[in-house]
């Protein structure tokens, strides 16, 4: 006999975060329970119902608004999934949705293309394709196919087909630029955003609202946020929020005491210095695919980027959140191991720069001291001529995580390898840096290199899990065949 | 004719229409939460809900003990309860509902619930199923020819089992239902169904009351594809009990782990069949025996598995056939309707065993494919004459449109070329046979009002779900009452103005609603007609002939006489003065539908509707991707009441069968949990999983047998398109492989391992 008990205990004391934000061009002030998304605070809060909840973890699109917020200079239209998205990140910012999109009488360019194309069939998904796509067009002119591609993947839709869509953002791309995309209303907000100073601020605790996070703190700067490190110390950092979200919405995880670090200057930094590219805690997938340096200098990388998640995550999930939450599945580690990116860890005491392979101590456990955070990561210059590449195996083209992901970083003294770095991930616990590559392929030439028995030798060292994921002969095979492509890519480039 | 726009697409495109749940909270309303079963199959020993019940917020925990009427929400079988009372048929059912003040205080008391329990060891292998003999009913047979004579002696036989896999229905609004108690014991469900009816029905029944105490609203569906048929019967159950019980409004909305892990899937099915074929391929006779995995409950897994029978031979002529077919239960959800509802299973095997014979003889599928091609006069196994048959046609026109011959030269030279990347071709033909096959739910109503400012408000017994049903029965009703679309609402699908209506399924929405709409608008014409011919005699001092008016962009005039015209609107006011009725009602029934089970023939469906599919793939043989580079659909339709419906119908369903078949993987763990019930792990096709050239050709055709105004449904059919991409990838596989067996769903898994 068997008995089944689950324990579910609730936190009361909610607290609220004050914030001030613009909602469809009109300045708001709203008291917003600690934790909650946007999703719910409009659907729940407000009764606007134009946005529409269908999975809740970020990876059907349909809940997608825009926010629109200044950065380096310019104000920046973004899609994001409000379902993941903490209302309390709003502050300061120009929330977009659907409502204020167009009316039944006089639709938006984007909608009569959607209509005329049979865009829309049942109707579910239709607010958050038009929202993914009022953002692309309001920062693109004339994007094209993979353009609009890697702007709509993130948006499911079960009944068009998707060329309807295809065809109208295509048509859309053809007729129109931002100047005509953006209504006079978004660009008159445009300069209060520059302008906002305010602070947000906690309000009293109420009883009757109990949830999952009690107290929701968004620190100004680096100073104020270790004062609240100090007198919380069971909180958890959130900088994007779109893992600790779905734990939230999907598991029903609690966190008392969450700790938010986007309104931190200091932490929102992309810059290039003499030992490498310094990636702030803060700093977007979506930023980092941007940047030109990291097109130039990085280019795995931003091809990488291009296939994890959608662009509504890319948008504010960030790729030291993935490493601070120490997921074992992101699907960036491999490269990253590979690239032997570096760590700035930040606390009252000062900072420590550490490898990021020692930063891994077991399954979702750091190298992190208590009241120590994250403060950067670095990728260490690739010197001209390594090859660095990564392959990512998932079961669909775009938004999905991986079976197996590897990543490479050779260097080379004449025609011999000097160094060599081959990381995987799905093949273990954890993202692993494989020994005994470079044991076999340091000093040589390419075409010395059988690649058939070194990915063989490579793969024996694994006992990869059998998952929703995987097999685990599927993902031994895949460890073999990345190997070899990669080795064959090398032969390709020596020849 | 401009073919108008989708007649709710403003409102989607502004997030101004209304999807149940969707919409402010009715005061007072208590949120439902379940405490679903953790295991697949067990005894029940105790049920604790004290503690639920005592957290504050709740209102209360309505178990089986709770129930007014009968505890039992089957239909055409009676063998499912609203909850469980003795053994537990699948993990995830459902077993006690908590209703609180709002949704996250019922899901936290749900958790407080304490269940003790035996487990008892899952059925979930059909083979097992059907070995333990675990039937809904007895074997279904279709027979024709003598199978054994000619398989003594035939030559070519060959003999295999193919199975398939579920689907998840991943419509994007989830089950809900809100129920809202008004005078006396009624209730108004305002229910996510695609059978108003059967909802009507069942919960009557459930609660003990009469059904015209219960009146089933809806608006439309965020998507349902056979989803909402009947497994949105129990949510609403749960929904119309609570708020029975507690006299307050009660709110079912299901979350999308829990939609996907509480609700039944497209059914798996496996089958064994044997085939005996002549030395030019053609196909001499036929055995099988297919198995339906219907899960814990009968649901509409008998039709399902009827349908699968029924499109067995596919497109092609058998003249000795044995089908049988059984429905086995499980320990899996209830499976349910699925576009296709059970054919897509059948034609699966038969065209799995085509490629077989193709390899065998090292013939051109293609050239098999049209040898066994249906033409007219030639009689399916269940004895209906084929009598329009555009099979040979369709495919003609394929091959040359995609210039098959050539297409097929380059995909060899490109397979000799490169070792790491192989393409293929897979051809795909459709006969798909359009009605219920439960001849008495092909029937349907409608009511029309015309209102005296001359706009109109029609309703049928159909659900909108995306396919563009209410812009079909306003184009009807706009061809014969001569005014615009845009002065025509369609209105939400309601019991009380149309009762007794068949499920929104089996492709037949516009046909059967359509058509009665037709009905009604003609009746209202008909009324019009007297008055009309009064309003002109009088307006214009001449005398007019009742049949020779003409209804036609909003005016009513005496033919080829426009200058004797009056407007619509004048004519409904004289008329509602005259006292004339403004109202119609219009009632439909499919013509000539029979089929005898005992025997296995008759006359299931009243007319087929044909297509074929070409896709072409590149496969890279080392990660097992695949790039869809080719996508060519020919669908025959009739004539069309809106091509651009119909277009993106085919499109939507092609690509939901190419998702089905490629990349859709339901797991389940040998507890028969469903591991993969998140829409993380379980992927449907995104906007990247477009085939690169992707054609869709609707082929007008002059249907002596079509429906209303000549028009053909569409709304199942084209799913069988996506399976063209499963044969692609075997014929790449084979490429690589030339004895490699694809499984499915081809996954890349699948394909790295079939080649290995």
């Amino acid at each position: 006999m068997i008995s089944s008990n689950k324990e579910g205990i609730m936190n009361a004391n909610t607290q609220y975060n004050k914030i001030s934000f613009y909602l469809n061009g009109k300045e708001q002030s709203a008291s917003i329970p600690a934790g909650l998304s946007t999703l719910d605070w409009l659907n729940k809060h407000r009764n606007m119902y134009g946005t529409k909840c269908s999975c809740n973890e970020g990876d059907c699109g349909a809940c997608t608004v825009v926010i629109a917020y200044p950065r380096e200079g310019s104000i920046v239209y973004e899609a994001i999934n409000s379902c993941l998205y903490p209302a309390a990140k709003l502050h300061g910012r120009h929330l977009i949705t659907i409502e204020a999109i167009g009316t039944p009488e006089e639709l938006h360019p984007i909608q009569e293309a959607m209509l005329k194309h049979h865009g829309t069939q049942c109707g579910y998904c239709t607010p958050g394709f038009v929202m993914s796509m009022f953002a692309m067009f309001a920062m693109q002119s004339h994007p094209d196919k993979e353009s609009i591609f890697s702007a709509l993947e993130g948006n499911l839709c079960r009944c068009t087909g998707y060329q309807s869509i295809l065809d109208a953002a295509m048509e859309i791309s053809e007729n129109y630029s931002p100047d005509t995309i953006v209504p006079q209303w978004c660009r008159e907000v445009e300069p209060m955003l520059f302008s906002f100073k305010q602070a947000a601020y906690m309000g009293e605790a109420d009883n009757a609202n109990p949830g999952l996070v009690q107290k929701y703190y968004l620190p100004e700067d680096m100073s104020s946020l270790f004062d609240v490190c100090d007198s919380e110390p069971a909180a958890r950092f959130i900088a994007g929020g779109t893992d600790i979200v779905v734990q939230m919405n999907i598991s029903r995880r609690e966190f008392p005491v969450l700790i938010d670090l986007c309104r931190i200057d200091a932490l929102n930094k992309l810059y290039l210095q003499r030992d490498g590219l310094h990636i702030g805690a803060m700093i977007s997938y979506s930023q980092l695919f941007e940047s030109g340096i990291v097109k130039s200098d990085y280019p795995a990388l931003h091809e990488l980027i291009n296939k994890i998640a959608s662009r509504q995550i890319r948008n504010f999930g960030t790729i030291v959140g993935n490493i601070a939450n120490a997921s074992p599945i992101g699907d960036s580690l491999p490269l990253l191991l590979a690239l032997d990116a570096r760590l700035v860890l930040a606390s009252r005491q000062g900072e420590r720069i550490i490898p990021l392979s020692s930063f891994f101590i077991a399954y979702r456990k750091t190298a992190l001291q208590q009241n120590e955070i994250v403060k950067e990561l670095v990728l260490p210059i690739i010197p001209r001529g390594n090859y660095v590449h990564s392959i990512k195996s998932a079961k669909r083209k775009s938004v999905d995580i991986s079976s197996v992901v590897t990543a490479i970083n050779l260097a080379w003294d004449g025609d011999r390898i000097c160094s060599a770095r081959l990381a995987l991930g799905g093949v273990a616990a954890t993202t692993v840096l494989s020994g005994k590559f470079g044991e076999l392929v340091i000093g040589k030439a390419a075409s010395e290199l059988d690649s058939v028995s070194i990915a063989e030798a490579i793969a024996a060292d694994y006992a990869p899990l059998s998952d929703v994921r995987g097999s685990a002969e599927y993902r031994t095979k895949l460890i073999i065949e990345h190997i070899a492509i990669y080795i064959e890519h090398i032969k390709g480039r020596q020849a | 004719m401009k073919q108008p726009a989708h007649i709710s697409g403003s409102l989607h495109l502004t997030g101004r229409s209304r999807f149940i749940a969707d919409e402010v909270c009715v005061y007072g309303m208590l949120h439902a939460k379940f405490f679903f079963s953790p295991v697949a199959h067990a005894k029940i020993i105790s049920m604790d809900v004290s503690e639920a019940e005592n957290y504050p917020g709740v209102h209360s925990v309505i178990t089986a003990k709770s129930i007014t009427g009968e505890n039992q929400i089957g239909h055409v079988i009676k063998d499912e309860p609203l909850f469980p009372e003795e053994i537990i048929m699948y993990h995830h059912q459902p077993l006690a509902m908590v209703l609180a003040e709002d949704e996250f205080i019922a899901e936290t008391a749900a958790k407080l619930i304490k269940l003790q329990y035996e487990e008892l060891e899952p059925i979930l292998d059909v083979l097992i199923a059907d070995a333990k003999s675990e039937w809904y009913v007895p074997e279904r047979r279709i027979e024709c020819g003598d199978v054994d004579a000619v398989f003594a002696g035939a030559a070519n036989v060959l003999e295999g089992q193919t199975s398939n896999s579920g689907q998840e229905h991943f419509y994007m609004e989830g089950q809900r239902t809100r129920a809202i108690p008004f005078e006396d014991s009624r209730l108004l469900l305002q229910c996510a169904t695609q059978s108003t009816m059967e909802v009507q029905e069942v919960v009557s029944h459930l609660l003990g009351i009469p059904a015209h105490d219960i009146v089933v609203d809806l608006p439309r569906l965020g998507g349902a594809f056979g989803g909402k048929e009947r497994a949105a019967t129990i949510w609403a159950c749960m929904a119309a009990l609570g708020a029975f019980i507690s006299r307050k409004p009660v709110q079912v909305k299901l979350s999308r782990d829990e939609d996907m892990h509480a609700t039944g899937k497209r059914h798996p099915f496996t089958s064994m069949w044997k085939v005996a074929y002549s030395d030019e391929g053609k196909i001499l006779a036929y055995d099988i025996q297919l198995l339906a995995n219907g899960g814990a409950y009968a649901d509409l897994s008998v039709a399902i598995l009827e349908r699968a029978l029924f499109h067995a031979e596919n497109a092609y002529h058998i003249p000795n056939a044995r089908i049988r077919g059984r429905a086995c239960r499980t320990n899996l959800p209830p499976n349910t309707a699925f576009r296709g509802f059970g054919a897509p299973q059948g034609i699966f095997v038969i065209e799995s065993v085509i490629q077989l014979i193709a390899k065998k003889l090292k013939l051109d599928p293609l050239a098999i494919r049209k040898l066994n091609s249906y033409q007219n006069g030639n009689k399916t196994p269940y004895d209906q004459e084929i009598r329009e048959c555009q099979i040979t046609d369709i495919f003609d026109k394929l091959a040359r449109d995609a210039n098959y011959l050539s297409l097929k030269e380059e995909v060899a030279e490109f397979n000799a070329k490169y070792s790491h990347l192989k393409r293929g071709i897979g051809i795909v033909p459709v006969k798909f046979g359009i009605s219920f096959t439960t001849a008495l739910l092909n029937q349907g109503s409608a009511l029309i009002w015309i209102y005296i400012d001359g706009s109109i408000s029609v309703s049928t017994g159909g659900v909108e779900m995306g396919q563009e049903l209410c812009t079909k029965v306003a184009v009807v009703v706009s061809r014969i009452l001569g005014v615009p679309v845009s002065q025509i609402k369609v209105e939400s699908s309601n019991t009380q103005r149309v009762g007794n209506a068949s499920p929104t399924a089996a492709s037949t929405g516009s046909d059967i609603n359509g058509n009665a709409a037709r009905i009604a608008a003609e009746k209202v014409r008909n009324q019009l007609c007297e008055p009309a011919n009064k309003l002109i005699a009088t307006k214009f001092k001449i005398d007019v002939c009742p049949d020779e008016l003409v209804f036609a962009d909003g005016m009513i005039m005496p033919i080829n006489k426009p200058e004797y015209g009056i407007s619509f609107r004048e004519l409904v006011k004289f008329a509602y003065n005259e006292r004339v009725p403004l109202g119609a009602y219009g009632y439909y029934r499919t013509p000539d539908l029979w089929f005898d089970r005992e025997i296995g023939k008759g006359h299931p469906f009243h007319y087929y509707v044909y297509g074929a599919a070409l896709a072409e793939v590149e496969l890279d043989i080392r990660l097992g991707e695949h790039k869809l580079r080719k996508l060519h659909i020919i669908h025959e339709n009739g004539s069309s009441l809106n091509e651009r419906v119909d277009n993106g119908q085919v499109i939507g369903a092609a690509v939901q069968g190419y998702g089905w078949c490629t990349m859709e993987d339901l797991k389940y763990n040998d507890k028969g949990i469903y591991t993969s019930a998140n829409p993380s792990t379980y992927k449907i096709p995104g906007i990247r999983d477009l085939p690169e050239d992707f054609q869709v050709e609707l082929l007008p055709s002059q249907s002596k047998e079509a429906s209303v105004f000549g028009s053909k449904a569409t709304g199942e059919p084209p799913l069988i398109y996506g399976l063209a991409v499963f044969f692609a990838l075997q014929d790449a596989v084979n490429a690589a492989k030339p004895d490699a067996h694809l499984s499915f769903p081809a996954t890349p898994e699948a394909l790295l391992l079939a080649m290995n």
